[in-house]
This record gives C-alpha cells, structure tokens and sequence, in this order.
C-alpha cells in the first residue's frame, strides 16, 4: 500500500518533469530565435545605457546611483525576458487545441506550468549571464554590494515570475468566456512596462507611485529589481510580502477561473 | 457493462448572433443577442466492450459534439452518459487513463520534438513505467511502420507521416476505448489501410472498443461492424453495417463483359428496374434495383444479349449509401432507432 502510494507519487512528479524537460528541449531547437532575443536584449540596453547617461549627466536623480540604475536596468530586463515565456492558452481555447489537454491524465495548470518552467530557466540562465557581463562591462560592480544578498533578493525574482505567469494565466483563461484576450494582455504588458521595466516607480510623481505600489504591475519587475539594487532588509520585508500577497491573489484567480471556465468550455468546431 | 451507454444526451450551445452590417455590429456590441442552437438533441445508445461502431453524419449532426462529451471535455445540457463505467464529467482525470483519441484535424503530439520524445513524454504522462513504454513504443513502431520517422520531428513530416504517429500515440497508453475523429481526413489510400489494418488488429488483439466518425465510406465499411447515422443532433438509423448495406443495397451494380461483337443491340428494350450505367462495345455497367427485378432475371436477360464471358455483381459504394440514407430523410428510416 505504501509502496504503491510512494510510487504514485514519484510517477506523478515525473510526469511534470517530462514536461519541464521537453519545453526546456524546445527552447533549445531553435538557435535562431535565442540568438534574435540575445541580440535584442544587448540593443535595448546599450540604448537605454546611453538614455540615462545623459540623464545622470544633467545632475543625480534622486533615490538611485548611475550605477545602481543600469543593474536595475539589466535586471528588470532580466526578469522580464524570463517572464515573457509565450503561452498560447488563448489560442488553445480558440482552436480547440485545448481537447487534447484536457483529455489528458495531468492538470492543465499544472502543464502550463512545468511547460512554463522549463523555458523559463533556460532563459533565465541564458540572460543572467548575459546580464552580468554586460552590468560589468558597462559600469562595474554596484558599490557595497553584498554577494549574500543574492539569494534573498532572487526569491523576489522567482515571485516576480511567478505574479506574471499566474497574471498571464489568467489572461489566457479570460479566452474560456470572451473571444479576444489579446486587448487585455496589450494592456497588462503596458502597464508592467511603464511601473518597473521603463523606469523605477521611484521617479514617477508621488500619488502614482503610491497607486503603483498597491497594484500587482510593478510587483513583476520594479520590486525584484530595485531590491537587488539595494538590498534593506526593510525593503525585503515590505517587497516580499506585498509579491506574496499578490502571487496569492493571481493564482486564486486562475484557480478560479479554470474552475469555472472548464465547465462553460465551448470547445470549437463542431 | 456497456463500454459506452448514453441516456438523452443533449448539448445545447449558447451562440451570439448578429445581422450583417455595421449598424448591427454596433447594436451586437452594446446588447449582444445570443441564440440556442442544439447540437445534440437527446440520443440514446450503448455500445458493447470491443464493438466497432461508426458515428456518421453529415456536417454539423453532432457528432464531434458527441466525441466531445463522451471524453469529458464538453459538458452535456442534460442527459447521463457512462464510458467504462466511470461519468466523463466527474471523472475525468481516470477516464482518460482509459481511453484513447485522435483527431483527425489536430495533433496531440508536440510539433517540434520527433515522436521518440513525444512518446517517452506521453510514456510519463500516463505513469507507465520505463519497460513497458520500451515495449510498447517497439511494438507500435513495428506495426505502423515508425522506424524510420522515430528521429524526424513532427514539424517535418508529410500528413501520413504524421497520422500514423498520432494513432500510434493514441494507443500507447493501451486504450480500452479509442475514439477517432475522422482519423484518416485527407490522408491517401495506402495510408488509409494501413491506418484501419492496425486498428483492426489492436480491436482483435487486446479487445479495444472503437468508436469512429468518419466522412470516408472505406472507413466505416472495413473497420466498423455497426453504424450509428446522426443528423440534427438524432440518431436517424442503428444498424450492422452489413444490414445497412443490405437494405440501402436493394441497388446492385452488375458488370459485364460479353464475346467480342456478339452484343451488339444499342437500343435493347431494357427491363424494368435496369437501367445502363456505362457501355462500350462489349461491356456495359448496369444499375439493377433488386425490389423490381430480382437478380437471377437480370442475368437471364444478360446471357440472352450476347455470348457472356464475364460477370460480376457488386454492391454500391459507401458513399451512395450513405448519401441516399441522407436524401431519403430521417423519417423513412427511423424504424431502424432503438433496435
């Protein structure tokens, strides 16, 4: 009995190894693509590099250092590349491709996920060490930076990912109910964009800020970026709970969502 | 226990509509208006374990509707339903460790991994163990002939290619209901066989029930034992294939060919219900409609015409059948419903 549970469970998270290999696997087929996304990556940066240079170079801005800027540059583009796996769940309930998931022994969230994943550390490996080398070469290691803080603040870009998969999910999902999604997720990238990746929340005027703060869109890329920047541990304290809270938020609405959408499902095609 | 049995199942989807136009666009945006279209309107069937059954229709009848429900991914306006014991909607996740689909038109194979790949991930996917799934990828390559296509990604290959995967595939978990869904759709005549010889062979071996939708006569007539014909959403006829053919059969195509010049008549006065498909000089293609003249007469009348050499009787294709099962409506033929 026991035997037979334990091996239950050992064949289950195989399962979802499976998958998080075979995406990691189909991230790999295609060179072309990586090299496109490398490539776009060191454009963005040098452009942005030589933006806030000339920015710096009309006096400080207030709260971060030129240095401290372009790290959080790199990092927030970091996050966001590692964030901005495709997932096609719009797409798989407008042409039904959504069936075959279902009529398959596994959780269809759960797939997404591990499919998720497994892209998702590709890219992450793949861009974090671009992002070193270039953070390096363009200004040098951030002053007082402390290595231990590494770790800590890279929780906080493992729930920066995970408030956008749950958020993209749930776009995705929102496919179940009204044709179009792709409005809505115009819109959700937008707003991500401009409360972290475009600048730090900081700089914008104190009331948005304050708005910013208490919407999940800066959560994704602002807050894993700015607290490695500049690691307090107030700041951790403050930034984690708030992206916990929000990774809750999003995954109960997925949860939700899928529960509900499932049952009102009109697969396509008769 | 029945492999499937229905109970008045009906679905009914809920479909927007809007007249053409921009004014209407704009009136469907503030206030849509929606229409109930039903897809299936309370069928009732059972079909025994390791039954082949075809699920006819034309387009539109309900019957990808049906395959739907029958695997849990549509849920039905009302009615019960059973497949394997286990109800589709609650029981999802263990029905589908019991059956098998393909659709014709989609692919459950992942686009750009070779099939070894997908298969070792479907292997995973479904807990069979490693030397099972060794097994059974062997065995499956052996029979649809993958040895070749196992390193080739999917992306890559020609339909037939791909078709052959997918019903591979879909038996690796070793099935005890495979659902195809127009499995052999644009696919070319060596392919087709190979596809029903397999499927075949698996129904025989390990007992698998087949439930088939199909548009291609061939389909049903070499792999299926009994049809279901559903059009609006009603099961218009349920029988053996062989009665359905028999009774849609009354015409029958004669062939023959006669010693040269000695059938000569060009404007024979032909018998009632006979009439001349084809003819050249010494053979003709003749249509007999065995409730007027029974085909002992017919022959008669042939050998009369000229010294015959050779002769045979055929029945018509699938397709004649199934299209005169269409035109003749569903109230002709509903006395063929729950028998």
């Amino acid at each position: 009995m026991d035997r037979s549970a334990a091996a239950n469970t050992r064949f289950r998270l195989a399962k979802y190894m499976g998958i998080l290999r075979v995406s990691l696997q189909t991230a790999l087929t295609y060179r072309a693509n990586i090299a496109t996304g490398l490539i776009f990556y060191c454009v963005y940066l040098f452009v942005f590099f030589n933006l806030w240079r000339a920015i710096y170079a009309g006096g400080g801005v207030e709260g971060l250092t030129f240095q401290q800027m372009i790290w959080y540059l790199c990092i927030t583009e970091l996050v966001a590349s590692g964030a901005s796996v495709k997932m096609d769940i719009d797409d798989q309930v407008k042409t039904g491709e959504i069936a075959y998931q279902l009529i398959r022994p596994y959780s269809y969230i759960g797939f997404q996920l591990s499919s998720f994943i497994g892209e998702m550390l590709f890219r992450l490996a793949a861009f974090s060490v671009l992002a070193m080398l270039i953070g390096f070469l363009m200004v040098g290691p951030i002053e007082g930076f402390k290595v231990w803080t590494l770790p800590l603040s890279f929780i906080s870009v493992l729930l920066g990912i995970g408030i956008s998969f749950c958020s993209r999910m749930a776009i995705g999902l929102a496919a179940f109910k009204i044709e179009e999604t792709r409005g809505i997720f115009l819109v959700y990238q937008k707003l991500v964009f401009m409360l972290g990746i475009f600048i730090p929340i900081e700089f914008l005027p104190h009331w948005l800020q304050l708005i910013a703060k208490n919407l999940p869109f800066s959560y994704v890329a602002w807050a894993p970026a700015r607290l490695m920047v500049g690691f307090s541990w107030e700041l951790f304290a403050q930034i984690i709970s708030a992206q916990l809270f929000w990774f809750a938020v999003t995954l109960g609405i997925v949860i939700l969502q899928y529960c509900s959408g499932v049952k009102s499902i009109q697969s396509q095609g008769g | 226990m029945y492999a499937i049995e229905t109970d008045n199942l009906r679905k009914v989807y809920r479909v927007k509509t809007r007249d053409s136009g921009l004014k209407a666009a704009v009136r469907a945006l503030v206030r849509p208006e929606y229409q109930n279209v039903e897809a299936v309107t309370g069928i009732t069937f059972s079909v025994e374990p390791g039954e082949r059954l075809a699920f006819i229709g034309p387009n539109g009848a309900g019957k990808s509707t049906t395959i739907k429900m029958l695997t849990g991914i549509l849920h039905p306006t009302s009615g019960s339903m059973s497949v394997l014991g286990l109800d589709p909607m609650r029981e999802r996740r263990k029905l589908s460790y019991r059956i098998g689909t393909v659709f014709g038109q989609k692919s459950q194979l992942w686009f750009h991994l070779p099939p070894s790949d997908s298969f070792e991930l479907l292997g995973a996917i479904y807990d069979i163990d490693k030397q099972t799934l060794k097994k059974r990828v062997d065995d499956l390559a052996e029979r649809f002939e993958l040895g070749d296509l196992m390193k080739i990604p999917v992306r890559k290959m020609s339909l037939g290619q791909r078709m052959r995967c997918e019903v591979a595939a879909s038996l690796l978990h070793e099935p005890d209901v495979l659902f195809l869904d127009e499995p052999t759709i644009g696919l070319d005549v060596l392919v087709k066989q190979q596809i029903r010889e397999r499927v075949l062979e698996m129904n025989r071996e390990k007992g698998v029930t087949v439930f088939l939708t199909s548009h291609d006569a061939g389909d049903i007539e070499k792999l299926c034992k009994r049809t279901i014909v559903i059009d609006h959403g009603k099961i218009v006829l349920d029988q053996p294939v062989k009665e359905l053919k028999h009774r849609y059969f009354k015409r029958k195509i004669v062939a023959v060919r006669f010693a040269a010049d000695t059938f000569v008549s060009t404007d024979m006065c032909l018998p009632e219900g006979v009439e001349i498909e084809k003819r050249t000089p010494e053979a003709a293609r003749i249509g007999v409609d065995t409730a007027k003249i029974p085909i002992d007469e017919v022959m008669r009348w042939l050998v009369g015409q000229g010294v015959v050499t050779d002769i045979t009787v055929e029945d018509p294709p699938m397709e004649q059948v199934i299209a005169s099962i269409f035109s003749e409506g569903a109230n002709a033929t509903c006395e063929g419903v729950n028998t």
